[in-house]
Formats: structure tokens, sequence, C-alpha cells
């Protein structure tokens, strides 16, 4: 079982551990101590609002600004949930971990796998789960810690996430085989880059399952 | 000190705001939401995420340079390879340094 989880999980050690380390590096620049890095790995675990943060912490905005702020930005998270309602199993401590770290990595791994018919699907995903979330502790520490004696030229390596998500896109559409959902979101990207490119990842996934919707009821009205 | 307490304070209060993000599902659909609409949306969503995401993550990319050829090649070594091999791991690295070779050169 963590055999299998670990393996299964590596392509976001390769999304998360370049992302990580740019996070660390570009936090060390704040002056606090290395494992501040750390713990907003362990706790906050957002790599986009981690990435916010930064800037918001360097120039000593509020607290309920920095919640507001980070509460849109993660807002996106509020569809993932969808896909796991049942997998997750019962409220416990597990749960609220696979609930804690699902973040676009993780959501995007879990919904592209499929689980070996002998493992029991809670379990595995919760190593998957906790293997990510290694991953990107180690990468905001080692990035942190490594700041100063930097000399790797890591341009180009944050294209690893764009990779993993097109190779993700790429097992959603063996999986799926209908190419309208795709065709919805690409157009509500399009929509959400032409007019809201500040709010670019909500406002498509908004529009995207609003128009799923619509079309869905509009073909059961139409047999009625 | 008093740096550390508002570092501290923040890093609280972003962990409490993220995760009521993810939490909201969860507490608004409990669990045996049988109705066909929503089994639809759930299904769908991934698929959508996915494109919106990769989408996103282009979307900072300069057109009219050499950096959209670039992207492009390394997209097309990733994809490429993907549905030759299916293998994540070969697929993702072999992309990311063709695209770092593309970046330092």
């Amino acid at each position: 079982m963590i055999r299998s989880a670990l393996k299964i999980s590596l392509p976001i050690l390769f999304g998360f551990l370049p992302l990580g380390i740019a996070f660390g590096l570009l936090f060390q620049e704040l002056g606090y101590p290395w494992y501040f890095a750390s713990l907003m790995g362990i706790f906050v675990y957002a790599g986009a609002a981690q990435f916010m943060a930064i800037g918001l912490i360097s120039s000593g905005v509020g607290l309920l600004e920095i919640a507001i702020s980070t509460f849109f930005l993660n807002s996106r998270h509020m569809f993932y949930g969808l896909a796991f309602l049942e997998d997750f199993g019962k409220w416990n401590l597990r749960k609220l971990y696979l609930i804690f770290g699902l973040t676009d990595e993780t959501y995007a791994l879990l919904t592209s796998i499929k689980v070996p018919k002998n493992l029991t699907k809670k379990h595995y995903y919760f190593f998957i789960t906790l293997f990510a979330q290694i991953y990107w502790v180690l990468g905001c520490t080692i990035g942190a810690l490594t700041a100063n004696a930097w000399s790797f030229n890591t341009n180009g390596m944050e294209f690893a996430a764009t990779a993993l998500f097109v190779v993700l896109l790429i097992e959603q559409w063996i999986k799926v085989r209908r190419l309208l959902p795709f065709i919805i979101a690409l157009i509500a990207s399009i929509i959400a880059l032409l007019f809201f490119i500040k709010h670019m990842l909500l406002v498509a996934i908004i529009l995207s399952i609003g128009s799923i919707v619509l079309l869905r009821l509009i073909k059961i009205q139409s047999y009625e | 000190m008093n740096e550390i307490n508002y570092l501290l304070a923040v890093i609280l209060v972003m962990t409490v705001a993220t995760y009521i993000t993810r939490l909201t599902p969860f507490l608004l659909f409990g669990k045996g939401q049988e109705s066909p609409l929503f089994n639809y949306i759930s299904k769908s969503t991934p698929p959508m995420v996915m494109t919106i995401l990769v989408i996103y993550m282009l979307k900072e990319v300069e057109y009219l340079t050499f950096e959209i050829v670039h992207t492009f090649i390394a997209l097309l070594v990733t994809t490429g390879l993907h549905i030759y091999k299916r293998n994540a791991l070969l697929s993702i690295v072999s992309g990311t340094i063709v695209y770092m070779i593309f970046v330092q050169t």
C-alpha cells in the first residue's frame, strides 16, 4: 500500500519540490528564521497563497486583509471536495486531514488515478495526500535553508507544475472520453481571461460548473 | 519578538482561511447526495478544473516571443511522451528539462 502510494505520488514530487524550493528562497528574503518556511508548508499548505503571503507580510498587511485575500485566492478549493464526498469516508481525523490536504495537485492526482483493487480507497488516498505534503514541506525547507548557498540554475524549473497538470489533463481525457466538459472549461477560461484576469481561476470554475448545470437542466426539461 | 508574533498570527489566519475553503463542500453536502444532477456535476468537475489549471499556468506566456515556441515544444514533449509511454514521471521530467535547456541557453 505505502509503496504503491509512494510510486503514484511521485509526479507531485516533481511539481512540488521546485515550487516549494522557490517559495523557501523567496521567503528567506523576509529575514525570518528558516523554519517558518517549513511551518507555513505544514500548516497553511497552499502554494499560491503562500507566495501571495510573502508580499503581504513584507508590507505588514493587517490580519483581516490577509484572511480575506487567502480565502478568495483559495475559494476554488470549495469545488474540489465535491468529487470526494463519499470517498473520504466517515468523519474522523483521517477525513479531516484528507480535506486539509486537498490542494490543486492532490485533487488533480486523486481524481485521475485508479485505486488498485486490493487496497482501501481512503487509506490509499491518505498516504498519497501525506506524501504530497511531505514533498511540499521538504521543498519549502530546502529552499529556505539553502537560500544563501544556491548555485544551481533553477530557471525554468517552474515548468514542472505546468507539465504535471498537462499529464493529469491527458489522464482525465483517457478516463472521461467526453469532449463537452473540456470544451466548456476552455470557453469559460477564455472568457475569464478576457474579463476577469485577476480572478481567472475562480471565475472560470464557476462559469464552467454553471454552464454544465444549465445544459443538464435544459436537457432534462426537453425530455419531459 | 513582535514580528514573530505577527508572523505566527498570519500563519494561523491563513491556515484557518484555507481550511474553510476545503472543508465547505463537506459541511454543505453530507454523504448520500444521490441526485443525478449532483453526480453529474462532481463527475464533470475534474476534467474542467484540469483544463482551467493548464490554461492558468500558460496565461503568463508572452506571445510573439521565443517563449511561446519554447513552451510549445516543451508541452509537445510532455504530451507526446505521455501518450506514447503513459509514464507521468518521464513525461514531466523530460518536458521540464527541455524547457530549462531552452530558457537557460
